[in-house]
């Protein structure tokens, strides 16, 4: 329960607080077993170097102590007794051996009682911290065992001194019953120095059993913090990966919510251009149905015009018969030769109509037809503005050309320019002309539409093709109509339609400022088309 | 008011119409009415017709081919005074051509398709003084001839009358006034009062008051 109460706890941290707590734990604890393990192998490599220094190397001094008091002073006392060297050669052997025991001890007490040993700072903390109830080093057993030694060295000198007066005195007797005492005297400081040996043995095993008790701390230390960070670690890892799996759910939610919704909104977008696209054919066909009303009702007041004169003619028939009749002067020749006058008139009329009507007929079929025909026919059709302005048109045919394509939409193009041409001209005083060339090169049909009006504004001429462009404000101009004309030349004719300002010779081999529009049509058999 | 299009048949019309079939059309119809209908396609033919026949009325049609009615008439009037009562016909109701047209002082302007009555109607109203003009003269003579071989007091008298009649027709005058003015005696001037009283020509209404009835002069 606490733990999970823990994890619970930890759980609700924030994510920021939860890495940085787990980077904080594995280099903390990093740092920490790191420290440790040094100073545990400071530690006792420390106690290694102090026990040689401050244990085994007395021992061995003291041994040497021993050795020389057994080997060297007895032994030459020995063999002075057995006469084997004369007791001057002993002298100096004996004095050698004194001034060896003397340097010995003084290095021995030294190093036992002023320098103690340096011990490391951190070998000393630690040893304070963990060895709290260590009894000081019991130096009373040793200091009389040392003041023994140094009374028994000072006898022992003392006897040899004396044996070598006696020596001297020649009496030898009392000198060999003395050095026979004074194997007692060397055997006791013997015991002494191996007591003394003990003692310090003694102190290195607790020594050792102290820096085994260090070793073992640090070592649980070790492990316990070693287990900690594990510990820590694996924990804070679980719930960190926890933590990465809710989040990594949760962006997947996330996620899949936001593709959702994108892919709905790509679908209604999808459905948006799909719509737009609509719009804009629809918005196309409502600019078709704009220019062909534009000039529809230019063609109305054509159609108006063409039907005035014969309509005033069938009126005046019809009239003429009810004053013939007034008068008593209606005949049948009268009645037959007029019939005969107003059918025809009225079939003019009906013609004029079909005319119209065929263009304004969306043909959707291709056809083949002859382009002077449909040239002509769109003069036909703008012949009434053309003689109101008193524009005189002259077509000039290099080929008779058949082509397969929409008759009804390039007279509409034609019929276009015709209509442009003659705004232009209309504030021009005389001497109005439009001149149309027909040719055909390699693969294409070209149609040329001069006008002497001066040609196009330079400002203007780059958009004069773009939607909803006009320069007649003050007309009807409603700036499809050359759009149209593009579309319809580029999109329906795969030809291209341009205009460039040129000086022509229109009449008289006088060159004149000219606008030009240039229709060229790729010639298509009817077989491919 | 119904017009006695009969007048029409003393006249020359000259009519420009550039549209064939609409001239000989409109020529067919006016020929029943009128003495003689020159019917031409230009202002060249007009001129040439203008110079060797004698015409009473010219139609033209505003837009020629290549020229202009008004233009054509402006001409005939400015340069060659010529001043014929003329009538436009034209398909345009342009405001300008009807100004222009004001400042010719054209006698009439027709909106095409042409309504026969009303050409006919407006041709009769533009040559009717001619023929008014004509019955007056034709009148006048026949009073001056009368007088000549009548006696010229008792014309003078008659004069003397209708020239005194007020607006309701009644002559308010004595003998004395009349001979006064002219010198006749009172016996005849009497019986020739009785004369016209007796043919309930002026009859006397109250004192020195008589009345004019014209319709008495019909039954005559």
């Amino acid at each position: 329960m606490n733990l999970k109460n823990l994890l619970k706890l930890i759980d609700k941290i924030p994510f920021r607080y939860k890495t940085s707590f787990l980077l904080f734990i594995i280099t903390g604890g990093m740092i920490s077993i790191i420290l440790l393990s040094q100073v545990s192998i400071y530690t006792v490599k420390n106690d290694f170097d102090f026990l040689l220094e401050k244990r085994t190397k007395p021992i061995i001094k003291l041994e040497r102590i021993k050795d020389t008091f057994t080997i060297n002073i007895y032994d030459t006392l020995s063999d002075i007794k057995n006469k084997n060297i004369s007791v001057t050669q002993s002298r100096d052997v004996i004095l050698l051996a004194q001034q060896l025991i003397h340097k010995n001890w003084t290095s021995y007490k030294s190093t036992n009682i002023h320098s103690d040993y340096k011990a490391y700072f951190i070998t000393k903390i630690m040893k304070d911290l963990l060895l709290p109830s260590t009894v000081p080093e019991d130096k009373r057993l040793q200091t009389s065992i040392i003041q023994n030694i140094d009374k028994k060295t000072i006898l022992i000198n003392r006897k040899v001194n004396h044996i070598y007066i006696l020596f001297k005195q020649k009496k030898e007797k009392k000198a060999i019953k003395l050095i026979n005492k004074l194997y007692y005297d060397i055997n006791s400081i013997n015991i002494y120095l191996t007591n003394l040996t003990a003692y310090d043995l003694n102190l290195a095993i607790q020594e050792k059993l102290n820096t085994q008790k260090v070793f073992n701390t640090l070592s649980l230390i070790l492990n316990i913090s070693i287990l900690f960070v594990f510990f820590f670690s694996i924990l804070l890892t679980i719930i960190i990966t926890n933590n990465f799996k809710r989040t990594h759910h949760l962006l997947k939610d996330v996620v899949s919510s936001k593709t959702q919704e994108l892919q709905k909104l790509n679908e209604s977008l999808e459905k948006r251009i799909k719509d737009e696209v609509n719009n804009s054919r629809k918005k196309d066909m409502i600019m078709f149905q704009q220019a062909r009303l534009a000039s529809l009702g230019e063609m109305i007041a054509n159609i108006a015009h063409q039907w005035r004169q014969p309509l005033s003619s069938i009126m005046m028939i019809v009239q003429s018969f009810q004053t013939k009749m007034s008068l008593g002067k209606l005949n049948q020749e009268f009645v037959d030769r007029k019939v005969q006058d107003a059918m025809l008139l009225s079939n003019n009329m009906s013609n004029t109509l079909e005319d119209f009507q065929n263009f304004f007929k969306p043909n959707k079929d291709k056809t083949l037809f002859y382009l002077k025909d449909c040239i002509n026919n769109s003069l036909e059709l703008s012949k009434y503005f053309l003689e109101q302005e008193r524009i005189q048109v002259s077509f000039i045919i290099k080929n008779s050309i058949k082509t397969y394509g929409f008759y009804n939409e390039l007279s509409h193009v034609i019929l276009n320019i015709i209509s442009n041409s003659k705004d232009v001209l209309k504030d021009k005083k005389d001497n109005k002309l439009i001149k149309i060339i027909l040719k055909e090169s390699e693969d294409h049909i070209i149609i040329r539409i001069y006008d002497n009006g001066g040609g196009v504004n330079k400002e203007v001429l780059p958009q004069i093709f773009e939607p909803y462009y006009t320069t007649k404000y003050k007309s009807a101009g409603t700036g499809l109509g050359l759009y149209m004309s593009k579309q319809i030349i580029e999109k329906h004719m795969n030809g291209s339609i341009k205009c460039k300002n040129v000086q022509h010779n229109m009449k008289d081999q006088v060159l004149e400022a000219c606008a030009l529009f240039i229709i060229k049509i790729p010639i298509l058999k009817a077989n491919n088309g | 008011m119904d017009r006695n299009l009969n007048i029409l048949n003393e006249f020359n019309i000259l009519y420009i119409e550039d549209d064939k079939s609409l001239l000989t059309h409109t020529k067919d119809i006016l020929d029943d009415f009128a003495k003689e209908v020159y019917a031409v396609r230009s202002s060249a033919q007009a001129l040439e017709i203008l110079e060797y026949h004698k015409i009473d009325v010219i139609i033209s049609d505003i837009l020629l081919e290549n020229e202009n009615g008004i233009d054509f008439l402006k001409d005939l009037k400015e340069n060659r005074n010529i001043n014929i009562p003329s009538i436009l016909l034209t398909a345009h109701t342009d405001t300008k051509y009807l100004l222009d047209a004001i400042k010719l002082k054209i006698e009439n302007y027709i909106v095409k398709p042409i309504n026969v009555k009303e050409l006919l109607n407006t041709l009769h109203d533009i040559l009717l003084p001619q023929i008014q003009e004509k019955e007056i003269r034709k009148n006048s003579n026949v009073i001056k001839t009368i007088s000549v071989i009548t006696d010229s007091k008792q014309v003078d008298i008659i004069k003397y009358i209708i020239n005194n009649l007020d607006d309701e027709n009644q002559l308010i005058t004595s003998y004395s006034d009349i001979m006064n003015q002219i010198t006749i005696s009172k016996p005849t001037l009497i019986k020739l009062f009785k004369e016209l009283a007796d043919k309930n020509i002026l009859c006397k209404t109250a004192h020195k008051t008589y009345f004019f009835d014209e319709k008495a002069l019909d039954l005559i």
